[in-house]
């Protein structure tokens, strides 16, 4: 029996028995969900690249004060479209796959639920991308409006504009689609004895995401296609000469918007909560405080968009509503914090690569949180709104947060995906690397903030100039340290070591990647092997592990 | 937070509303935990979230109410 479900070779006989057309049609018309998961992790990192290089332009711009490398209206482009191309190319994508390669795995379902709708939500992605990144060649160039595409700018933009909004259609449908797919599967797949309160923490922020993406891309989409009519077909949603109001549009985006921060965030937290049990060889603290902190994220998330707007001139009773409704949505959080650390607490703690940035993560991102926190206080915030301490904030929570969740996803689940261990020096040298250039970026940006830059602007007061500089430093070795990901990936898709037996911690007694495609009936052997699949990729104590077979 | 309640088959309203409550602050106990494994019903779960999150923004809104009026 455990010769049949771990024997590499038959697995590829298996492949070869279906029929699977092969070369880039594999690709193309695959629907099998690790093949859908790894063509959105591979995306996602061709998006944040495009997304680095604009950030390293607009960082090459700020090293010096005065203008030295491009024109202000391209500067403009830069920063608008590094904003988008990072949050809707990289960050959601990366999520995506994790969701594709791991949920199926992780409950013991075959596939996704709709496997041929999944190959359409990814495919959806490149055209998205293609509009996004084509918009740049567009007379006038791309959108320049910000990535939160306030109007009344965004109303005066040229095609860009167009392109722009189309692409954010295509990529909420694809979204929309990819979370019916996922709720689907988690509450539909699950194999037998597998209940909701049994499954993996991943499972769990996943499932809340999904729900939190049907709720809030519709409304994404009913913007800018506002935005779209007001620009073309006469309407005067956000125009007062014509009775309509600019602020409604920061309302309807930031509906979406702070709901958008937490479909970033919670997966992070998901991949986090994998992670640190292994690696302290503990079971995870709280597990049910987990699943319900989570949840009241979720709900909670929907009442505090107005805290993005306390400088729209909004009633005192306003702003103090939304400031004491954030600050209570941070409690939920800190449990989460605390929870993480409890299961550190006297555990026998190893620091392998997955480790690091998971731990990393805790340390940054709850600064992110506390920055957070500050911005919610009405009185600072008037004081630092669109200035570069809100960029320190979200850089702290979105790229220390589930940036580096997601390396750490990649380091933890890569031997799983490919059969072979990643280099733990490289991955080691991309950590150290990440962390210390992320916080000589993204640190000074707080005093930067604090002394009043505004953010958005290609030119800044001499004052300014040293922290501009190290900032810009830092920026270029993250940027280069991501090389250094890349090699560490390619070196384990390639091959190398094969993955470790490390007993004790995660169950490595299967030499070989999870087959590509497993039974779709599922019987007995089949619940077996994704049970196998499962332990080696998650916490060895939530299955039943004395009597998993050897 | 342990109540001498020792039936646990069918959860009542109060006790689906203070696992809700305790849920907005993320925390519950193992023992309290397992007995609304067993006991609650989804269905009440999701309606009991949903009037506490409306009951969470009312009582914000008094509490501005109450302080914009000082
Ligand atoms: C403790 C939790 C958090 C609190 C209290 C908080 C609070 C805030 C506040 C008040 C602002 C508005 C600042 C301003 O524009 O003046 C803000 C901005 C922002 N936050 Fe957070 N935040 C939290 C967590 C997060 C997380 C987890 C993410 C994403 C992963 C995030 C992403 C962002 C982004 C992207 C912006 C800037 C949006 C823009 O203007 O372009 N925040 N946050
Ligand atoms: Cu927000």
């Amino acid at each position: 029996m455990s010769s049949i479900a771990h024997d590499p070779t038959h697995g590829h006989e298996h492949d070869h028995h279906a029929h699977h057309p092969s070369g880039v049609m594999r690709w193309i018309t695959t629907t099998n969900h690790k093949d859908i998961g790894s063509l959105y992790l591979w995306f996602s990192f061709i998006m944040f690249l495009a997304g680095g290089v604009m950030a390293l332009t607009i960082r090459a711009e700020l090293f010096q004060p005065g203008l030295q490398i491009v024109q202000p209206e391209f500067f403009n482009q830069l920063t608008t479209m590094h904003g988008l191309v990072m949050v809707f190319g990289a960050i959601m994508p990366a999520f995506v796959g994790f969701a594709n390669w791991q949920i199926p795995l992780m409950i013991g379902a075959p596939d996704m639920a709709f496997a041929r709708m999944n190959n359409w939500s990814f495919w959806l992605l490149p055209v998205a991308a293609i509009l996004l990144m084509g918009s740049f060649l567009a007379p006038g160039g791309a959108s320049a409006a910000g990535w939160t595409l306030y109007a009344p700018l965004s109303v005066q933009m040229g095609m860009g504009m167009d392109m722009l909004i189309f692409a954010v259609h295509i990529m909420g449908a694809s979204s929309i689609m990819g979370a019916i797919n996922i709720v689907t599967t988690i509450l539909n797949m699950r194999a037998p004895g597998m209940t909701l309160m049994k499954m993996p923490l991943f499972c769990w922020t996943w499932l809340i995401t999904a729900y939190l993406l049907i709720a809030v891309m519709p409304v994404l989409a009913g913007a800018v296609t506002m935005l779209l009519t007001d620009r073309h077909f006469g309407t005067s949603f956000f125009n007062a000469a014509g009775g309509g109001d600019p602020v409604l549009y920061q309302h309807v985006f930031w509906f979406f918007g702070h709901p958008e921060v937490y479909i970033m965030i919670l997966p992070a937290f998901g991949i986090v909560s994998q992670i640190i049990p292994t690696f302290s060889r503990k079971p995870l603290f709280g597990y049910a405080s987990m699943v319900y902190a989570t949840s009241s994220i979720a709900i909670l998330s929907f009442i505090v968009w107005a805290h993005h707007m306390f400088t729209t001139g909004m009633p005192a009773a306003g702003q103090l509503f939304f400031m004491y409704a954030t600050m209570l949505i941070a409690v939920p959080t800190g449990v989460k914090v605390f929870n993480w650390v409890a299961t550190m607490w006297k555990g026998s703690m190893t620091f392998e690569t997955p480790m690091l940035f998971a731990v990393g993560f805790i340390f940054v991102f709850t600064m992110g949180g506390f920055t957070g926190l500050i911005c919610a206080i009405t009185p600072i915030d008037i004081q630092i709104q669109d200035t570069y301490y809100v960029v320190a904030h979200f850089h702290y929570v979105l790229v220390a947060g589930s940036l580096f969740a997601i390396f750490a996803g990649t380091y933890y689940w890569l031997p799983k995906w490919t059969g072979h261990m990643y280099d733990e020096g490289l991955g080691r040298l991309h950590f150290w690397a990440s962390i210390i250039f992320f916080n000589i970026t993204f640190f000074p940006m707080h005093f930067l903030g604090l002394a009043g830059m505004p953010r958005r602007i290609p030119d800044y007061a001499l004052q300014f100039a040293d922290f501009n500089a190290i900032a810009t430093v830092g920026a270029f070795g993250f940027g280069l340290s991501q090389l250094i990901f890349l090699a560490a990936v390619l070196k384990c898709v390639k091959g190398g070591q094969r993955r470790p037996q490390r007993s004790g911690t995660v169950r490595t007694d299967s030499s070989g990647p999870c087959p590509r495609q497993r039974p779709t009936i599922p019987s007995k052997l089949h619940r077996l092997s994704s049970k196998r699949c499962w332990l080696t990729g998650g916490p060895p104590w939530t299955g039943d592990q004395t009597s998993a077979p050897r | 937070m342990s109540d001498g309640d020792d039936t646990p088959q069918r959860a009542g309203f109060l006790s689906t509303v203070r696992a809700v409550l305790w849920s907005f602050a993320g925390v519950r106990k193992r023992r309290d935990y397992n007995q609304d494994a067993s006991s609650l019903n989804p269905v009440h779960v999701i309606i009991a979230g949903i009037f506490a999150a409306v009951v969470f923004v009312l009582s914000i809104v008094l509490v501005v109410r109450f302080v914009v009026s000082q």
